[in-house]
């Protein structure tokens, strides 16, 4: 008999997405869907600290463990500080995880320093309002003591001076005497950072203005982009504010635990290599798949839905390794896309097709508010509902979106017509599922039957090679393991 | 070239006249009159900023009965003319500068060869910087101090500060240090020259 599906994420009342009172029927409904857990398929998959037994409290107590290892010395109880954040931690194992992270950080802080000025900052991607809402939800200003406000990139900025130029962050990061970096290690965006400098990233993102993300996407190259985070928070302005980092130690499979460092760039070569192992396993797998139906079925924006810790912008470049630096351009980035010319087809030969194993999307649910017309066009897309379709159709982000995509009046006629038109009975959903993935019968079983060799190459070959690229030293790996 | 579809309507009994909407507008189309805000209809492009700043919640985005095309043609000028400015500016005139509009360099070339002075006049001709508002500023800031223009920010405002540099300006001591932590410039550097240097016509 197969296994039980996991249970996906529920959908969020949010102005970015579809009313949840649409969504019916999930993907992982269907009686021919099962499960796969990672520990199945990665014998080395790493024990998780949420979800647990334990529950929440969990992330509490290992939160406050590792911050006392944390120098706050230079905080004086006079000091005010600011606690910044981004949407993305909202968006892993719904948001309470990281919420919990942030109440532990607020609360350690003034116990050990004794001041009261801490303040919430939380920034956000392209939704300008996404972080107010999670701040809502999950009462965080009520626990930052009507503290806590979000930021967009089109508010207030300040120049800072870098090695390499003038560039702008918001102004309301850096309005405290002291700066605390708390985010997750999460790999999530592969296509842009290429897990060069993860860990600093939203030093030039979300806690930067627009200039700065414009530079991030269209001045720096595809390798090469990230180097804006590195630039500002190597600034003489930002070292002189910033205390320390706090950081949700992910895994595909949940939560590991929490790091935390004075050193930045200590922390980051951690997380960088743990990310390298542990999410490039399950790419790696996932760019086995000769053909699937993509379903997405998750609270995010279409890019951004999750299947064991892979976005599907991911999976639409799953045709080539993402985290080897020897390739210039991902199927799918903005580069990328940048580089398609008006007949449709790229300017140079070095853009790689996107995921040729994606014979369908079937968007059951996913939202509006991030760019994402380059999926229908480069995918055949069927979204399920005219009122999601409106959402799309409303969005200046995504205007033409449905130029591109049909429409199905409920997920019963659009999983039919997916399995005739696709012709494959393998699905793989995007649904945010715990522990493990949800997918059709005869993908599960190519998932169990490809594992074991891609756990091989990726820690003979590719990690060893991952790593180099990066100036990270292997043996990080395996002082972890130890 | 973008299809607009939506228009920011103010609920006059909730706006406060905090003037938040007027310094994020990125085609100037908001103004405070008498303390509350006014919108120029003919200005808006729908992108929504107004509505997702302000902190009174007053501004709504409105679908609009018509809805209408604005761009800029590129067929009533010499393509090479075009062209030179994209070099100048390392852009391929085809590379798509706003991922939201499918707008390419060409069309924003075009706009500043017919004479637009300023990111808010590109923006209003060819609805550039109108999606998601974030990602497109420095590629038309580059099309214009290719042209010589040096555009002046709206005053009080927070639509934009500054240029900023792009990969070919990196000192190479700044380049030497961080090469080894996977930044790879040389190589993007030549990638990026392969997409300003190659034409679709020529390679056919």
């Amino acid at each position: 008999m197969s296994k039980k599906t996991i249970t996906p994420q529920k959908p969020r009342i949010s102005q970015y997405g579809v009313d949840p009172k649409y969504i019916t029927k999930r993907v992982s409904e269907f009686p021919d869907m099962t499960s796969v857990m990672l520990k199945e398929l990665f014998p080395d998959t790493p024990q998780v600290i949420y979800p647990s037994e334990k529950g929440i409290a969990e992330v509490r107590e290992t939160a406050e463990k590792a911050l006392k290892k944390i120098d706050m010395s230079m905080i004086k109880s006079t000091d005010s500080v600011n606690v910044c954040a981004s949407h993305h931690g909202f968006t892993l194992l719904g948001g309470e995880p990281y919420a919990q992270l942030l109440r532990t950080i607020r609360d350690v802080i003034a116990q050990r320093t004794g001041t009261q000025d801490i303040r919430l900052r939380a920034g956000v991607g392209l939704r300008f309002r996404e972080t107010e809402e999670y701040i809502k939800a999950f009462k965080l200003d009520e626990h930052y003591q009507g503290k806590a406000k979000g930021m967009a990139p089109v508010d207030q900025g300040i120049p800072i001076k870098t090695e390499i130029g003038t560039l702008y962050g918001l102004k309301a990061v850096y309005d405290a005497d002291w700066v605390v970096h708390a985010h997750n290690s999460d790999v999530r965006e592969v296509h842009f950072h290429r897990q060069v400098d993860r860990a600093v990233k939203p030093f030039g993102m979300s806690y930067a203005r627009i200039e700065t993300r414009s530079t991030y996407h269209q001045n720096l190259g595809p390798r090469g982009a990230n180097f804006t985070a590195r630039a500002i928070f190597d600034s003489e302005f930002v070292q002189n504010k910033f205390a320390f980092a706090a950081f949700l130690d992910m895994s595909p499979v949940g939560v590991v635990g929490v790091d935390v460092d004075n050193d930045l760039y200590a922390l980051n070569d951690r997380l960088t290599a743990g990310g390298c192992r542990y999410y490039g396993k399950i790419m790696t797998l996932l760019g086995e798949i000769d053909e699937c139906i993509a379903a997405l079925d998750f609270p995010c924006p279409v890019p951004y839905v999750f299947a064991a810790g892979v976005i599907y912008a991911n999976f639409a470049g799953a045709n080539v390794d993402l985290f080897d630096l020897d390739v210039p351009l991902p199927p799918y980035t903005w580069y990328t896309e940048a580089f398609y010319g008006k007949d449709g087809k790229p300017l140079i030969d070095k853009v790689p097709p996107v995921n040729p194993a994606i014979k369908m999307a079937l968007h059951n649910y996913a939202w509006g508010g991030y760019p994402s017309a380059f999926f229908s066009e480069h995918i055949p897309t069927l979204v399920v509902g005219g009122e999601q379709a409106e959402v799309m159709n409303r969005d200046p982000q995504n205007i033409e979106y449905m130029s591109y995509a049909v429409t199905a009046d409920n997920l019963d006629t659009a999983m039919r017509f997916a399995y005739n038109s696709a012709k494959t009975d393998k699905v793989i959903i995007f649904d945010g599922a715990a522990g493990g993935i949800n997918v059709s019968e005869p993908l599960a079983r190519l998932l169990l039957e490809k594992a074991p060799q891609v756990n091989k190459r990726v820690d003979e070959v590719l990690l060893p090679k991952w790593l180099r690229q990066r100036g990270i030293d292997t043996q990080i790996i395996k002082a972890a393991v130890l | 070239m973008k299809l607009i579809t939506l228009v920011a309507k103010i609920d006059i009994e909730k706006c406060t006249g905090c003037r938040t909407c007027e310094k994020v507008c990125p085609t100037i189309a908001i103004k405070i009159v008498n303390k509350k805000a006014v919108v120029d209809e003919t200005l808006c492009r729908g992108c929504g900023n107004c509505n997702q700043r302000c902190p009174a919640d007053a501004v709504s985005m409105e679908k609009l009965a018509e809805p209408y095309r604005v761009g800029v043609s590129i067929d009533d000028l010499p393509y090479n003319k075009i062209d030179e400015l994209c070099q100048r500016a390392s852009l391929n005139p085809e590379q798509i500068i706003c991922y939201c509009t499918m707008t390419r360099a060409e069309e924003v070339a075009a706009a500043i060869l017919k004479g637009a002075k300023s990111p808010e006049e590109i923006s209003q001709q060819t609805g550039v910087r109108t999606g998601c508002k974030v990602e497109c500023i420095q590629p038309v800031l580059r099309l214009l101090d290719a042209y010589g223009i040096k555009p002046v920010p709206p005053e009080g405002g927070y639509q934009w500060y500054g240029i900023t540099p792009t990969i070919w300006d990196i000192p190479s001591e700044v380049k030497d240090k961080y090469n080894a932590r996977g930044f790879y410039f040389e190589e993007d550097i030549r990638l990026l020259n392969e997409v300003k240097d190659t034409r679709k016509e020529a390679k056919r």
